[in-house]
């Protein structure tokens, strides 16, 4: 590498990345407005009227959004994650009758965007009773073809079946021995998932779109989409609004970067 | 195996444990779930399909009607399928181009890489509806930035989000700027998981960094590529939060930004199936035929790439 061309690679990845942050910092230069005085000046610097916008903004139903958002993702994610975890486990440690049928399903279905069935979806969380609650959002991740066939992968080229065979010689149990020896083995491939199915499902839009009629079970996405009305016409609440809805989580990926983009790219350089 | 399913059927010894309970009671969870909440739903909706139905009262049976409708007379379906591939072919080419470049370009460089890499990746991880927002005060006519950047500098601003082909501009750059930082560390994972020794022999070589770059590092990526093609084509053709959120507070009554020009095949399908007039069989219609489009361009898709490949080793 010449000494010329370093800097000005230096200067290209610094200018995609102004550009990547830009927006950014937009939004949270805006939230910290006034509505009026917002549209006096080009805000690209910080004023005074944050305090007050948030008071706004948490006047409203953010909170409760918030929480829906963490419950529908914590539950839909560890559930979602175990079952894969135990298909996974099934398809490689044991010769059944119809395993390569269930392989070849879970391939088709990963093909396949679960949302196009979403009006029989609909109908039937209705004849079951569940629309109004937090359930239709959950239920719907839990057998998920992408979970199942990552977990296989993963414990097929990471999990010593000489471990699962001695365990069963010394007496354990088949569950004893998944919870036990099989799911610390497979760490790695277990967090990634659960990375992937929490960031998914936290930003799933359609699915509550279709299913959130009132403030009880609305989550974040919903809630931004409800900031329009919410405040009419003041910009800087919406802003505030989509600011403290997004860089939560925004910084608790920034400080697990490492991990987390690891994470998230591992299922594309194996598969 | 077929006979020693036998031999431990009449046991039901240890063998049968292995071969049948244990296998059952942990695809049992799975399999349950995905029948209830995956499978069913679909083939509840193929059902649908056959029907002309508003939720309430009864379904009236049309046998194949609601398909017919869809290739003679519905001209939103076709202008919703157009656009989604337009808007696929003019983002995720240069986001996918773009983000190998810097990749390339940021795997030379050691100091500062984890910065880049993170800054980068934010957008992907932003909620999809809040980029919509976003972007809709980035570019709102009279009180976006954008526009009051460009009167700041002396120029006119424009009707971003009223003119359709603007529009559809806006949500191409969205994508863009979306996936870049995404694509990019994909790719910076597949170049690190590429030997040093390979690098080090086309050294000895002679071979410049460009030459490398052709030969060696871009046919080594060819399962990123399989990966990010695949992906990209799926995820694009499911356009719908972006579009939705940005153009959803339109006055009008013409849903789709200006002139239907941002319609995406899953909003027209959200549309048709839960907007104004709901019409659940012609919804569920809509929904089979996306499929097939989905189905079919996948499938090009893989062959293509599988093609090119054919030929380069012949």
């Amino acid at each position: 590498m010449n000494k010329i061309r370093k800097p000005l690679l230096y200067i290209m990845i610094s200018l995609v990345s102004l550009a990547s942050l830009f927006p950014f910092y937009m939004m949270i230069a805006m939230s910290t407005f006034k509505t009026e005085k917002m549209f006096q000046t080009i805000p690209l610097y910080f004023s005074n009227y944050l305090l007050n916008n948030l008071k706004t903004v948490f006047g409203s139903n953010f909170l409760r959004a918030y929480g829906n958002s963490l419950l529908v993702s914590c539950v839909s994610t560890v559930f979602c994650t175990l079952i894969s975890a135990m298909v996974g486990f099934a398809l490689v440690a044991y010769r059944f009758r119809f395993r390569s049928v269930l392989k070849k399903l879970i391939m088709l279905t990963m093909m396949v965007p679960v949302q196009l069935g979403i009006v029989g979806y609909m109908i039937e969380m209705r004849t079951l009773h569940l629309t109004g609650t937090r359930l239709p959002m959950i239920l719907i991740w839990l057998a998920n073809g992408f979970g199942a066939y990552w977990m296989m992968q993963y414990i097929e080229s990471s999990l010593p079946m000489e471990m699962v065979e001695s365990a069963r010689v010394d007496g354990s149990g088949e569950l004893n021995t998944f919870f036990k020896i099989v799911l610390p083995c497979v760490k790695p491939g277990i967090v990634t998932l659960i990375l992937l199915i929490f960031l998914w499902s936290w930003n799933s839009y359609l699915v509550p779109l279709v299913f959130v009629n009132d403030n009880t079970t609305m989550t974040i996405p919903i809630f931004i989409k409800s900031l329009g009305n919410a405040y009419m016409t003041d910009y800087a609440a919406q802003i505030t609004g989509l600011a403290v809805a997004t860089v939560p989580l925004l910084l608790l990926f920034i400080l697990g970067s490492r991990n987390f983009i690891q994470g998230l790219t591992a299922g594309a350089v194996k598969g | 195996m077929n006979h020693s399913m036998k031999t431990t059927g009449k046991k039901r010894g240890k063998h049968w444990d292995y071969s049948v309970k244990y296998p059952l009671i942990f695809v049992l969870p799975f399999c349950i779930c995905f029948f209830a909440f995956n499978l069913f739903p679909i083939i509840y909706s193929f059902f649908l399909s056959l029907h002309d139905w508003s939720g309430v009262g009864e379904k009236k049976y049309v046998g194949l009607q609601n398909y017919i409708m869809i290739f003679t007379r519905d001209k939103i379906f076709f202008k919703s399928l157009r656009n989604t591939l337009y808007l696929l072919l003019i983002s995720f080419p240069p986001a996918i181009i773009i983000g190998l470049l810097i990749a390339a370009f940021l795997f030379n460089i050691k100091r500062l890489r984890t910065f880049f890499q993170t800054v980068n990746f934010l957008p992907y991880i932003t909620t999809p509806v809040a980029i919509g927002l976003i972007f809709l005060f980035l570019f709102d006519r009279n009180t976006g930035i954008v526009n009051r950047l460009i009167e700041g500098a002396g120029g006119e601003g424009l009707n971003w989000l009223g003119n359709p082909g603007l529009a559809q501009l806006v949500i191409a750059f969205m994508i863009l700027w979306k996936y870049i930082g995404y694509y990019m560390a994909l790719y910076l994972a597949g170049m690190t998981s590429i030997s040093q020794d390979i690098y080090d022999a086309a050294r000895v070589d002679g071979a410049g960094a460009v030459r490398t770059f052709f030969s060696i590092t871009l046919p080594l990526l060819k399962p990123i590529n399989i990966f990010i093609i695949v992906t990209s084509l799926i995820g694009g053709l499911q356009l719908f939060d972006e579009p939705n959120l940005m153009f959803n507070v339109s006055t009008t009554s013409i849903i789709g930004g200006p002139k239907r020009s941002c319609l995406t095949m899953f909003w027209n399908f959200y549309d048709v199936a839960f907007g104004s007039t709901a019409r659940l069989g012609y919804g569920s219609a809509v929904a089979v035929c996306i499929f097939i489009v989905i189905l079919i361009i996948s499938v090009i898709g893989l062959c293509l790439m599988g093609g090119k490949e054919e030929r380069k080793h012949e």
